[in-house]
């Protein structure tokens, strides 16, 4: 199960397991950002590439219009799949340790 | 153990679930639990999206020994797509030269500790192994 929706401090929340299946509902939440946001990982198990497919998607978008994605709270599984995907130099990425 | 799986994405919750009833089962750590998944999902859709017409399920096989895994995923009536053919992936690259799709079997390579792939009889077969660090 996948869920993402804004919290209390206006961070996005993302909780589940983010996979192919669920991609669709993830990308339809995504493309109605307009600003810089922070994107809360700590309830995120799991990332599949067609997750990352999503974020990149976003992110470029709002990087041509000058604003981005802060994702925070990235455990360290997903942390080394950023990692191997060269994620960490295109999105202000920050793990529960530093 | 071995089980077949409708070719769709919606198949993966229930391959998630066939594959950590095993990996519980037999106490297979969490490092290997996540790239197990990981990889699972890539060939699996992988196979789905090449081949979406194709009627027949994908067989999933799942072993454990010394607390590590072998894993293997047969897709059957198909054309050869070796999947250990590493991509050329520009991981470096600027934001804006990105296009979204094309990690995954970058990805796998990083995530397993080795790769096969068999084709015979239009019969494609992927097997990956994981062991503990």
């Amino acid at each position: 199960m996948f869920q993402i929706d804004y919290g209390n401090d206006g961070q996005i929340v993302c909780s589940g397991r983010l996979d192919a299946a669920q991609c669709e509902k993830a990308q339809a939440f995504m493309d109605a950002v307009a600003e810089a946001r922070v994107l809360d990982f700590s309830a995120l198990e799991y990332i599949s590439s067609a997750g990352l497919g999503v974020l990149l998607k976003t992110q470029k978008r709002l990087v041509e219009s000058g604003t981005g994605l802060r994702i925070i709270n990235v455990n360290n599984h997903i942390r080394d799949v950023f990692r191997y995907s060269g994620f960490h130099t295109i999105f202000d990425i920050e793990t529960p340790a530093s | 153990m071995q089980k077949k799986f409708h070719r769709s994405y919606d198949s993966l919750e229930e391959i998630f679930r066939f594959a950590e009833q095993i990996f519980a089962d037999k106490n297979v750590g969490q490092s290997i639990r996540f790239p197990a998944h990981f990889v699972m999902e890539e060939l699996f859709t992988n196979m789905v999206k090449y081949n979406p017409d194709n009627s027949n399920d994908i067989l999933l096989g799942v072993e454990t020994a010394d607390g590590g895994i072998m894993v293997q995923l047969t897709d059957f009536d198909v054309d050869e797509f070796d999947v250990t053919i590493e991509q050329q992936v520009e991981i470096d690259a600027p934001i804006e030269e990105r296009t979204p799709g094309g990690l995954g079997l970058h990805l796998i390579h990083k995530m397993v500790d080795s790769l096969n792939y068999d084709y015979a009889d239009r019969q494609s077969t992927v097997t990956f192994t994981k062991g503990p660090a």
